[in-house]
């Protein structure tokens, strides 16, 4: 048994009390003659000697109910865990020391440590121990040893980081190790934490320990978690082309306590200057939606920060993202030959109303195009070109292999069997017979996945079947393409293929009118753009999260750029890709620097928004998760040998003793009425 | 002003500030008789009862000459036998006499305010009148008398009274059953502590001498109750000076009972030797004692 406020015990000295008043109320007892003594002897005497002892028994009573109090304001508490250590032989112990970012709260961490070596004091000599660490992976610091000293070294030597918590991978980890060791002794794991609810959910939990391992958790985090505000998420295009920002930048602020919170400033900076700022409040649990457009960018890339004002945990109430301006690509539109009027003037049309486009365009015939220029643009479309040279196909054929993004529609110039033999390696399709509907009929586009980028703006209208098709090349898929949409026959309208390096999107029906009225609706300027779009960019996002992976092309230059971490200091260990560009794992939150020779860019990392969220785990739902709950066999480990304050809290022991103490108390006035405390003489 | 009403005066505690046994017993037994004014009894000595009309044979003398000189007829005067009868008052002034719990006035005075009424009752009847008193053995003795002054004797002697000594009472009453050669009442006053077989025994002693007996027996009204406020006690006995440490509320119920089965024993055993039985408290105004003695000695 342990006691969390042993000095309360000087409270003992009040069992002084009732003896003092034992002896200072004695009564003397007055002496009476009386003459019917006769008849006063033939009552049982006995009951004087009972009365004796109901006073002992009162005094008794009364010490008894006065140390009872005294133990229940000492707060016991029985440790389950030295129970076990006492009954067993030496067995094997992993310790799993949380040190996800939630612990960098103040003074947790040294906390974890000191529980820790409690409890590597309390293990035996012999025992072998093993010293872990964890957030959303877990790090085994020492194996198992029988040296307490390397594993105090250890305990000491680990800080707390920046990542999530995964408890599921930490007990995962833990039992690994636990099966490497042959011993008959218990196997026990001691998980210190601030279990935090988001570090376990019980739907998607797959893991049990095995019934001969046995569990304890120690709890640092405090029965109450403190409140906190974060910013959990930030929605940015990480690339534009244009000066102003038209989009808009989503930052998602929640508040994690049951407490509302008053102007919270929103502090949206880009390169360390405050763009805008915002005044929000938020209810309890509740989660808000800043939106921030119309901001200039710099040329290149732009470090952006979004702070928050409030005086809580300092880590979530700051974003990274980087918003890069970028020039537009170069783009050419290539279009059947002598023609009197271009058949692409939609499509120009189209492409030249917007300047947030990744790509200038140029509009050029099939006869008029140099093959070798292909290569100096970013992306080609074939506007129902008609047959190609042979040295046009191949250039076509180079460029996607290089990286080139190509976008095909037919028309009533294409010919199948030239499209087919021309571009047979590229093309995501095997063109069959054109089909052209009956007067007045006309077929829509169906089956679209507006899931895939180009589409999903058309998610909620679901307006694209309005467009009538009057002709189309039926087609057959080739492997390892994707249709994006059909026609209602079944054909495939809209085709993504990837043979080399780049990307070709195939329309089997014009981009101009010619087999369709798409040019004549408002579908077609959005239609036409997010192709494009979706053809000229790079994945790039904002911002990285922490853990994750992201990479830094070579670009124009011969070797990667050396990076330095957010802390200031140079990167060391990284990943290299066959292409030569590098693969960063993102430790720390902030800014990357990536030191190009040319023009220095940055890669923003930033720590699991939902780190922030403090509230508690369902201790009766994460053992009989991670256990097997009551309903498992005999011998599953269910010890919660918690922290002494969580133990102390969920046992209540002193809840029982003052009951006891009462019923005692309840009892000796009972007493106390009919034997009136007297202290014989005589 | 409060109407002075007869039976104040027999209130025991008024009684006790009279410092006269004699003026006590006078103002008892004449405030006693007038508030029987009314009441059939009529006593046990020389008394008119009826008339009858005379029959032949019957004694002249008991003829009502003025009657038969008024009315012409001839009626008989009946009396009540003559008796002349010799009464003993037996006092016991043992030590557990000296007894009275929240009251001025203890068993043995009682007991002597009642000799003292009983004495003058029965000298007011021209009954002769003795005294003893006794604890361990007899240690007063005034013989019965129907004389002048006599009466100052016997309150005199009452008066002198004190409370000491163990009580033997049925050893007494054998010596006394000896030493009363002729027959008479016996009243026997006393807290009669002692086992109701030698009682009994002593009682057919004196049965057997001829005398009729009439036990009072005086208890101080805590001797019932045994109500004490205090939650313990070292009883000391008045006798034997024997000390007992007691817890009222714990022996009470038990005392009560034996000291009921006590009561009921002597009741038993009076009544098994046609012996007139009253049990007193000290609080009990002395008429009704004295309503009790001439009651039962009506019937006789």
């Amino acid at each position: 048994m342990s006691f969390l406020t042993p000095l309360f015990f000087l409270g003992v000295a009040a069992l002084a009390a009732p003896v003092l008043v034992h002896l200072v109320r004695r009564t003397r007892a007055r002496r009476v003659q009386f003459p019917a003594l006769i008849f006063v002897r033939q009552v049982p005497q006995r009951t004087i000697r009972r009365r004796t002892l109901h006073n002992l028994l009162l005094l008794l009573l009364r010490c008894l109910a006065i140390l009872l109090i005294v133990i229940a304001f000492t707060r016991p508490f029985f440790s389950g865990g030295s129970a076990a250590k006492d009954n067993t032989a030496a067995g094997a112990t992993v310790i799993l020391l949380d040190n996800s970012l939630s612990m960098r709260r103040e003074g947790m961490f040294a906390d974890a440590q000191r529980r820790a070596e409690t409890a590597l004091d309390d293990a035996r000599n012999d025992e072998q121990i093993a010293l872990v660490s964890f957030d959303k992976r877990y790090t085994v610091l020492n194996r198992f040893v029988a040296d307490k000293n390397k594993v105090r070294l250890g305990i000491s030597s680990v800080s707390a980081g920046w990542d999530g918590t995964d408890y599921e991978q930490a007990l995962r980890g833990a039992e690994s190790l636990l099966s490497e060791i042959q011993t008959t002794g218990p196997k026990r794991i001691v998980m210190i934490s601030d279990f935090q609810m988001p570090g376990w959910t019980a739907a998607s939990a797959t893991f049990k320990l095995s019934n001969n391992t046995q569990l304890t958790t120690l709890d640092v985090g405090g029965n109450n978690p403190p409140p906190n505000v974060a910013i959990t998420n930030v929605e940015a295009r990480a690339v534009v082309f244009g000066q102003k920002y038209l989009d808009n930048l989503v930052v998602h602020v929640s508040n994690f306590s049951d407490t509302p919170k008053d102007h919270i400033q929103v502090d949206f900076q880009i390169n360390d200057q405050t763009v805008e700022k915002r005044d929000i409040s938020l209810n309890s649990r509740d989660s808000r939606v800043v939106e921030f457009t119309g901001f200039n960018l710099n040329e290149g890339a732009n470090r952006c920060t979004v702070n928050l004002t409030v005086g809580d945990f300092a880590p979530d109430n700051r974003f990274y993202f980087t918003l890069r301006r970028e020039t537009p690509a170069q783009a050419l539109i290539i279009e059947g030959a002598s023609r009197g009027r271009s058949d692409s003037l939609h499509l120009q049309s189209a492409l030249t109303t917007n300047d947030d486009l990744p790509f200038t365009f140029a509009l050029k015939s099939a006869g008029s195009v140099d093959p070798a220029s292909i290569s100096g643009y970013a992306l080609v479309v074939l506007n129902d070109t008609g047959p190609i040279s042979s040295q046009l196909a191949d250039a076509l054929v180079r460029f996607e292999n290089a990286g080139g993004q190509i976008i095909v529609s037919t028309g009533p110039h294409t010919q199948a069997e030239s499209f087919n033999a021309s571009l047979q390696t590229i093309a995501p399709v095997t063109l069959r017979e054109a089909v052209q509907t009956k007067a007045g009929e006309s077929v829509a586009i169906t089956e679209v996945k507006f899931d895939h980028p180009i589409f999903e703006v058309f998610q909620e209208s679901g307006r694209l079947a309005a467009a009538n098709v009057i002709g189309y090349f039926r087609s057959e898929p080739r492997a390892n393409t994707t249709v994006l949409a059909r026609f209602e026959d079944g054909s495939p309208a809209l085709v993504e293929g990837r043979t080399g390096k780049g990307r070709v999107l195939l329309f089997t029906s014009s981009l101009g009118p010619s087999w369709n009225d798409l040019p004549l609706t408002p579908l077609y300027l959005p239609f036409i753009h997010q192709m494009v779009r979706y053809a000229g960019t790079r994945e790039q996002n904002a911002w990285s999260r922490l853990g994750q992976t992201f990479t830094v092309g070579k670009r124009q230059e011969q070797a990667p750029p050396a990076i330095d971490t957010p802390g200031g200091a140079r990167l060391s260990e990284s990943r290299s890709t066959p292409d030569g560009d590098v693969l960063v794992t993102a430790r720390e939150p902030g800014f990357y620097r990536l030191r190009y020779s040319s023009q220095p860019d940055f890669a923003a990392v930033n720590i699991d928004g939902a780190e922030g969220d403090f509230t508690k785990i369902n201790f009766g739902e994460f053992m009989a998760g991670v256990t097997g709950g009551a309903g498992s066999a005999e011998g599953t480990a269910a010890d919660r040998n918690l922290s002494g304050e969580e133990v102390e809290g969920r046992q209540r022991v002193w809840w029982s003793l003052l009951l006891v103490a009462l019923l005692l108390l309840l009892a000796e006035s009972f007493l106390a009425r009919r034997t009136k405390m007297v202290k014989m003489i005589g | 002003m409060t109407p002075t009403t007869p039976a104040r005066f027999l209130d025991p505690e008024l009684l006790a500030r009279i410092g006269s046994l004699e003026l006590l017993a006078r103002a008892v037994v004449e405030g006693f008789m007038s508030g029987l004014h009314r009441s059939p009894f009529t006593g046990f000595s020389t008394e008119f009862t009826e008339y009858r009309q005379y029959n032949a044979g019957d004694d002249l003398r008991y003829l009502d000459w003025r009657l038969l000189a008024r009315t012409d007829r001839y009626f008989i005067k009946k009396y009540r036998a003559d008796t002349n009868t010799q009464c003993h008052l037996l006092v016991d002034t043992s030590a557990s006499m000296n007894y009275a719990h929240e009251s001025s006035v203890t068993k043995l005075q009682y007991a002597q305010f009642l000799a003292a009424s009983l004495a003058y009752l029965l000298n007011r009847q021209q009954d002769a009148v003795g005294l003893v008193a006794f604890a361990e053995k007899v240690h007063t003795h005034v013989p019965a008398r129907n004389r002048t002054g006599h009466m100052r004797t016997i309150f005199g002697n009452l008066s002198m009274l004190e409370a000491g000594g163990e009580t033997h009472l049925a050893e007494s009453l054998h010596q006394l059953a000896e030493i009363l050669t002729r027959r008479g009442i016996v009243v026997i006053i006393s807290d009669f502590y002692d086992q109701a077989e030698r009682l009994q025994e002593a009682f057919q002693h004196l049965r057997f001498k001829g005398h009729d007996l009439v036990a009072f027996h005086v208890l101080d009204q805590n001797e019932l109750d045994f109500n004490f406020n205090e939650p313990v006690l070292l009883l000391e006995d008045a006798e034997t000076q024997e000390q007992m440490p007691v817890l009222p509320d714990v022996v009470m119920s038990g005392y009560r009972e034996r000291m009921k089965q006590h009561v009921e024993d002597m009741r038993r055993c009076a009544a098994a030797n046609r012996v007139d039985y009253e049990m007193l408290t000290t609080k009990q105004p002395l008429d009704f004692a004295l309503f009790s003695f001439l009651s039962r000695r009506a019937g006789k």
